[in-house]
């Protein structure tokens, strides 16, 4: 167990030793500030004042009526209104929860280091040197799993800092970002962190298959190019498929009608059948399957020259 | 003898529909160094890559220190050290790093191991400089320092004076050498250079379209080595005399032919053997040494170089 200890953070020296690992990081860090920015100056359209919120408040409903007439936000500021509740506005935990639509760009970094890192040995011709050691290839395969997994980890939490950091910077410190959901016919108190976990964490199973995914095609074909792009394309593209197709008995086993969770919150499903258990347990399927598939692939091929 | 550091067994690669190394036996030893001599092509690197289970046996086996590389890889492997091809190395690193990363793969190998290492390559005053930023040579250096680091009982080197200056290609050969003779390892070099084979093997195997076509022993130690071979120029009435002095004194029989006297001897006996002749009175015309070096038996052996 040492044994693997040790791999994994071998290969977190080599990844950290690369100046590509850091820009990447560096990347993240500059997003997040744009989108703080962008955000900063959206606000400053339609400020909440003290004398006029609850005027700027029947202004958004009527905005909203006329796409939506049932659209809950209407019942949620009514009742802050009735109640005389100010909206708090933007602030360092709500900057936080917002990030989450960054999670893209999470998941992106990670496919190109997921795709890299079993490839790229390759194309080194360092792979040699790692697998004529008494580690397995299996061991040194699992180690670079956890690796990517760890460098998420590391990412997510560089995002969470440097969104709070510039949430402060841009909006202070405010309120400690809770918000009024309309839950059963109810308006209730959800706190940040409840939100932050349901929405960063239905973004980090998309986050999860498709880097072990681009983790695979590094394994199996050994060609960073080659596992990077097809990722990014079938996490971007891989949705639209479902619409053509979504009328055809096999739609609900495709990997890409289920990996959107957000559809069983929001209840816009894209399969009607679709359940949440059901949509969990063809994730874990499929994503078993990378894993396998990969590891066998690994494990099992030669490792010749280029 | 004792038991082998390395066995092949049967050996054999096949890809695709080609046979690619055709079925090699034989042993290594202890303490020996054999080197894999042969042509672009002949299947040199395939079956080193399959000596430390980079490929997959097609047929045969190979055994170090008893262990099937095959079914018991852990075992087999911790007693090798190995370069092959070229040495590749993490280039974003330095020297140092790439030492360190590879001294956490193996249990038990200390700070003062690295050190120990990086001064018997020569490194130790550009072993904090990034590799990418090293001379083919250094890396070379550095190939070999990771191999070594774990003290391995066989050093598996593909080519291992490749890209190397004279001086360097010497050093390489010395610690080569004393690794052999000093630590008991058994080294494995390929190489397509003979002159270099000729000066740092104790065996070579020559190796031509996968096959094993001969080894060689080669006697390192000029004083003991039957390499030369004499022909003294005399007429055919001393050949007699000759012949039966020879034989008598130095155990050894002489071909005539024509005016010719053609015999082999070791190099320390030619002065006494010239003394003796002459006391004799044997009437010479000319005494001549000849070398036959490895090369014309490779060319011999290998015949045309056709890459099949
Ligand atoms: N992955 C592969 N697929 C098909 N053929 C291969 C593969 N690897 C090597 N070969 C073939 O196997 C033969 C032996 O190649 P190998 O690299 O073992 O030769 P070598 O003796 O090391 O030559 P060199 O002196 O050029 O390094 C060559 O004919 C080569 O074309
Ligand atoms: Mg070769």
């Amino acid at each position: 167990m040492s044994n693997f200890f040790q791999l994994v953070r071998n290969e977190q020296t080599k990844l950290y030793s690369q100046l590509s690992t850091w820009i990447l990081l560096g990347i993240l860090v500059v997003i997040v500030l744009g989108f703080a920015i962008i955000m900063r100056t959206a606000e400053g359209i339609m400020p909440y004042e003290d004398e006029t919120w609850k005027q700027t408040l029947q202004e958004e409903n009527q905005m909203y009526a006329e796409i939506d007439p049932t659209d809950p936000n209407i019942a949620i500021n009514n009742y802050r209104i009735e109640n005389d509740l100010k909206p708090e506005g933007m602030s360092a935990w709500g900057f936080l929860y917002e990030s989450h639509y960054l999670t893209s760009v999470l998941s992106l970094i990670t496919i190109i280091v997921a795709g890299g890192i079993l490839a790229n040995e390759f194309r080194w011709g360092t792979i040699k040197l790692l697998l004529t050691r008494p580690a397995t290839r299996t061991k040194i395969f699992f180690a670079k799993y956890a690796s990517v997994l760890l460098f998420a980890l590391t990412a997510l939490i560089v995002l969470f800092i440097s969104a709070w950091l510039f949430g402060m910077i841009f909006f202070g410190l405010g309120g400690d970002g809770s918000v009024l959901q309309l839950k059963d016919g109810e308006i209730v108190d959800v706190s940040v962190w409840t939100r932050i976990a349901q929405d960063y964490g239905l973004q980090l199973v998309k986050l999860a298959v498709w880097s072990t995914f681009a983790f695979m095609i590094s394994a199996a074909f050994r060609n960073s190019a080659l596992a990077i792009g097809t990722a990014i394309f079938l996490m971007f593209a891989g949705i639209s498929v479902v619409s053509f197709i979504a009328d055809k008995p096999f739609a609900k086993y495709i990997l890409f009608a289920n990996l959107d969770l957000t559809q069983f919150t929001t209840g816009y499903k894209m399969i009607d059948d679709l359940t949440l258990t059901f949509a969990i347990v063809t994730i874990i399927v499929y994503y078993l399957i990378f894993l396998v598939v990969g590891w066998v692939l690994f494990a099992k091929r030669d490792v010749a020259g280029h | 003898m004792a038991e082998p550091a390395m066995q092949l067994i049967g050996l054999k690669k096949q890809i695709g529909s080609k046979l690619i190394v055709k079925g090699l036996d034989f042993d290594i030893q202890p303490g020996e160094v054999f080197g894999f001599l042969g042509p672009n092509g002949a299947g040199k690197t395939t079956t080193i890559r399959m000596m430390v289970g980079l490929i997959r046996i097609s047929e045969g086996d190979v055994r170090i220190q008893g262990k099937s590389i095959k079914t018991d890889y852990k075992e087999a492997i911790r007693h090798v050290g190995a370069i092959v091809e070229n040495p590749e190395l993490y280039g974003f690193m330095s020297g140092y790093k790439n030492l360190l990363v590879f001294s956490r793969m193996i249990p038990g190998i200390s700070r003062e191991r690295i050190d120990e290492v990086v001064k018997l390559v020569g490194l130790e005053k550009r072993i904090h400089q990034k590799v990418k930023r090293y001379s083919l040579g250094m890396r070379q250096r550095l190939g070999i320092a990771q191999a070594l680091l774990h003290n391995p009982s066989i050093l598996i080197l593909d080519e291992p004076t490749n890209g190397l200056d004279p001086s360097g290609i010497r050093e390489i050969r010395q610690y080569i050498r004393r690794l052999a003779e000093q630590e008991n390892v058994a080294v494995i070099v390929s190489s397509h250079l003979l002159s270099e084979m000729e000066l740092m093997c104790d065996r070579i195997g020559i190796l031509k379209n996968g096959e094993l076509i001969s080894i060689q022993q080669i006697q390192n130690t000029e004083e003991d080595a039957p390499t030369e071979v004499v022909q003294i120029d005399c007429p055919p009435s001393y050949h007699e005399k000759a012949q039966r002095l020879l034989q008598e004194r130095f155990g050894v029989t002489a071909m005539a032919s024509g005016e010719k006297l053609t015999f082999p001897i070791t190099r320390g006996e030619i002065p006494s053997i010239i003394k003796e002749l002459a006391v004799a009175d044997i009437e010479m015309h000319g005494f001549a040494v000849e070398r036959k070096t490895l090369e014309d038996k490779f060319l011999h052996v290998i015949g045309e170089n056709v890459i099949e």
